[in-house]
């Protein structure tokens, strides 16, 4: 150890220039931000993993959609309901980007303005897969195109209700004060959320409704 | 998660990570936020779990001492040794090695105060136990029969309890993928200044790879699971194929899963050998390196080569030969690591402590029983072994002679720093011969019985009087192996009742987690030390700057400002 203490002086001066307080909400910030995209990841391989599971059932019928025992093809998707419905959840993806450019400009009443329209858009997305549920001509327990289809769009539709929480978290925190100019994990960890959610549904759209 | 995690640093006032530490018994040994803690909680419970599943493997050479079943009726026997695997893979081993070791080594031996989210690793533990009661009591409701892999139809036709096991199963799942999640962040984010990858002791290696593993393919056995319980409960039509799903969606999503699973189990092991190798040989490791990356390698290999599971399961030829060849592959980084370590030992200078010989023991029976995996991999062998008792001696070479001994070997290893007492070394070395005799005499006649076509997961063999001998060896030396547990019980009673003080370093070892007092204080280190090297050099002075010598004074508050810096400092 005699050799270390001639190090001291070189550790002290190491340390002190890291502990101002910008430096450590900077490493707080690095660290959560590298956990939110681990997070985010492994909720693909989920989804991943259920996707795979509607290739593979697909694959292993010779029709799709599937025929079922009493002889008739189960009918496709309504490709045009459903693009409206995706519209608007892409439309909640531009919102949000607008309301994260807003909060980075200091201008809050346009991003009070814009994340309200961004759960407005969440809303009125899941209100329009309750109603394609409702008015589905396939069940979840009917068929491997109704396991897949229902499986997924509600994992899907469970996480935009989440998203559409964390979204109405985040208008109370960023009016409570909670955020500053420079501080604002919680708004960029809302803004890849909303946008991860976007982005699985642009491979749902295409599995189920195109495709 | 999001909505707490941020709370903490609102006030920017978090710059050493450290809480203040709890007073209340709840707080501090229940639900406490300390990786130590949480370690210990992993290792006491796990360790219950493992004396359950080791009796219920018990049961199953009991009941296979007379050819037509001693004990059992064929379905409990069926309950019984699917609870065993299942028990066994996802609530002793996978617990331990990530869980226990990982979150109480890993902290220390980065230079960090703690894992990088706290909570979540509180919420991992927790889910661990829940889940292990849901597993058990399936007993009460129709234990799961179709084995640890509950392979479709048979599982979704299966008795009541197999809903619990998809629930046990899928809630271990998301304990482990926020653990692996946790370790990651902690691994890549919260190292001491200085400790560049290539510095990093070479179990945090392998607890970074087991992280990658545990975060990504986890989440693919959740899915299944998932799946699995739609399927029972409410009938939708996944994995049976009359209804157009299909039986192999489950084999191709379990085990892509449970091959890296393998991985998630033996690569925390490696860790421990590499640490166990140098310090009782009193040499730098050999091939620092080379060991390191090949964790990783394992790791990425390890998804590429599930398929080799299903050679029989009727999938196209062509596709088993890529997965024949890439798990032949895959023994490649294995072997580096065993010819490193041997070669560590060569021209060292000893030690026969417990924790050696286990290491040493694990060398043999690990490499037998990866032997016997590459024999696996080759498609025409494998037709011929598959499903018979060379299975069950393979996998009890490489998850009990392999990972249980590397556990062994780590619990004499960090015995002393866990608890600050010393262990008998005598009752260890006993403890080690009967353990490695006792395994060897248990599985090795296994592969004969197998070659000659003894099936596994049958409860009578009536048909073939002749396996009788070798079952019942093997059932004898199973007798012994769990006497020999009681050693290391009775040395743990007595090393926690009256064994001596332990140093803070008694090896004489050279990783962080020796550079502070036994047991560590809460915040591990009073200051965090700056690394300069890797830490095998054995011989050179030791490679820290930093390093408060008052350490051992043990002092419970730590220095105001003390910081875990970034790695790049």
């Amino acid at each position: 150890m005699a050799a270390a203490s001639s190090f001291n002086a070189t550790h002290e001066a190491i340390t002190v220039r890291y502990n101002s307080v910008d430096h450590a909400y900077a490493e707080q910030r690095d660290i959560r931000l590298l956990g939110f995209v681990l997070f985010l990841i492994s909720d693909v391989v989920i989804f991943s993993a259920f996707i795979f599971a509607y290739l593979y059932l697909r694959n292993s019928v010779p029709n799709w959609p599937p025929i079922t025992k009493g002889g008739h093809q189960l009918p496709r998707f309504d490709v045009a309901y459903a693009a409206i419905n995706s519209t608007i959840l892409f439309g909640s993806g531009a919102t949000m980007h607008s309301a994260m450019e807003s909060w980075k400009r200091l201008d809050k009443p346009a991003f009070n303005l814009w994340l309200l329209a961004t759960i407005v858009l969440g809303i009125a997305f899941l209100g329009g897969q309750g109603y394609e549920y409702h008015s589905a001509q396939v069940t979840w327990a009917g068929s491997t195109m109704g396991a897949s289809f229902f499986t997924l769009t509600g994992l899907h539709g469970f996480h935009v209700f989440i998203g559409i929480i964390y979204l109405c978290v985040l208008y109370l925190q960023a009016n409570r004060g909670v955020y500053t100019g420079s501080k604002y994990f919680g708004l960029t960890a809302g803004t890849l959320y909303w946008h991860f959610v976007d982005v699985i549904w642009v491979a749902l759209f295409f599995l189920f409704y195109l495709w | 998660m999001a909505v707490a995690a941020h709370a903490g640093f609102i006030g920017g006032d978090t710059h050493d990570h450290i809480h203040p530490e709890p007073q209340g018994f709840i707080r501090k040994y229940v639900f406490s936020l300390d990786a130590k803690v949480i370690g210990i909680q992993y290792m006491v419970a796990a360790f219950l779990f493992f004396l359950i599943s080791g009796l219920l493997a018990e049961v199953v050479r009991t009941q296979l001492l007379v050819p037509r079943g001693a004990i059992l009726s064929n379905d409990t026997y069926n309950g019984v040794y699917s609870l065993h695997g299942s028990s066994m893979v996802w609530m002793v081993i996978i617990p331990l090695m990530t869980g226990a070791f990982g979150n109480f080594v890993m902290p220390l031996q980065i230079g960090a105060r703690d894992v990088a989210f706290p909570w979540l690793n509180l919420l991992s533990f927790w889910l661990f136990p829940v889940s292990a009661v849901i597993l058990f009591s399936s007993f009460l409701i129709g234990a799961p029969d179709a084995g640890w892999t509950e392979y479709p139809p048979i599982s979704v036709q299966g008795p009541a309890g197999t809903s619990l096991w998809c629930i046990a199963i899928f809630l271990i799942g998301i304990s482990s993928t926020m653990t692996g999640l946790n370790f990651m962040v902690t691994i890549v984010k919260m190292r001491a200044p200085g400790m560049t990858f290539t510095r990093m002791p070479l179990f945090v290696w392998a607890s970074l790879a087991t992280a990658l593993l545990n975060m990504v393919a986890t989440a693919a056995l959740s899915a299944a699971t998932a799946a699995l319980f739609m399927e029972r409960q409410f009938n939708v039509p996944f994995y049976d194929p009359t209804r157009g799903g299909s039986p192999l969606l489950w084999q191709h999503m379990f085990w892509f899963y449970s091959h890296p699973a393998v991985y998630i189990m033996i690569l925390p092991g490696f860790g421990i050998v590499s640490e166990v190798f140098p310090t009782f040989a009193r040499k730098p490791i050999f091939g620092y390196k080379m060991i390191a990356f090949s964790s990783i390698a394992i790791a990425l290999l390890g998804f590429m080569v599930w398929a080799h599971h299903m050679f029989t399961s009727g999938m196209a030829p062509w596709l088993a030969l890529p997965f024949m060849i890439l798990t032949m592959v895959i023994a490649v980084p294995t072997g580096i690591k065993i010819f490193s370590w041997l070669a560590t030992l060569w021209g060292g200078k000893i030690h026969f402590h417990p924790a050696m010989l286990f290491s040493l023991g694990f060398i043999a029976t690990f490499t037998f029983g990866g032997i016997t995996g590459v024999f696996l991999s080759s498609v025409p062998f494998d037709y011929d072994a598959h499903g018979t008792y060379f299975i069950v001696a393979h996998i009890h070479y490489v998850l009990f002679g392999g990972s249980v001994f590397a556990l062994y070997s780590g619990l004499y290893y960090w015995w002393p720093k866990i608890t600050g007492r010393m262990m008998s070394n005598t009752l260890g070395v006993w403890h080690f011969w009967l353990t490695f005799l006792a395994f060897n005499v248990t599985f090795l006649p296994m592969h004969l019985l197998g070659l000659w076509g003894m099936p596994r997961r049958v409860a009578q063999y009536q048909l073939h009087p002749e396996f009788q001998f070798w079952n019942d060896v093997a059932s004898v030396g199973s007798y012994v192996l769990a006497l020999s547990t009681l050693i290391l019980i009775y040395n743990m009673v007595q090393s926690l009742l009256r064994g001596r003080r332990a140093p803070g370093n008694p090896w004489n070892a050279r990783t962080l987690e020796w550079m502070t007092t036994s047991p560590p204080p809460y915040y591990n280190f009073r200051t965090i030390p700056a690394v300069l090297k890797n830490p095998y050099n054995f011989g050179e002075p030791l490679p820290y700057i930093g390093l408060d010598e008052a350490e051992s004074a043990g002092s419970t508050h730590p220095p105001a400002g003390s910081s875990p810096l970034p790695a790049h400092a």
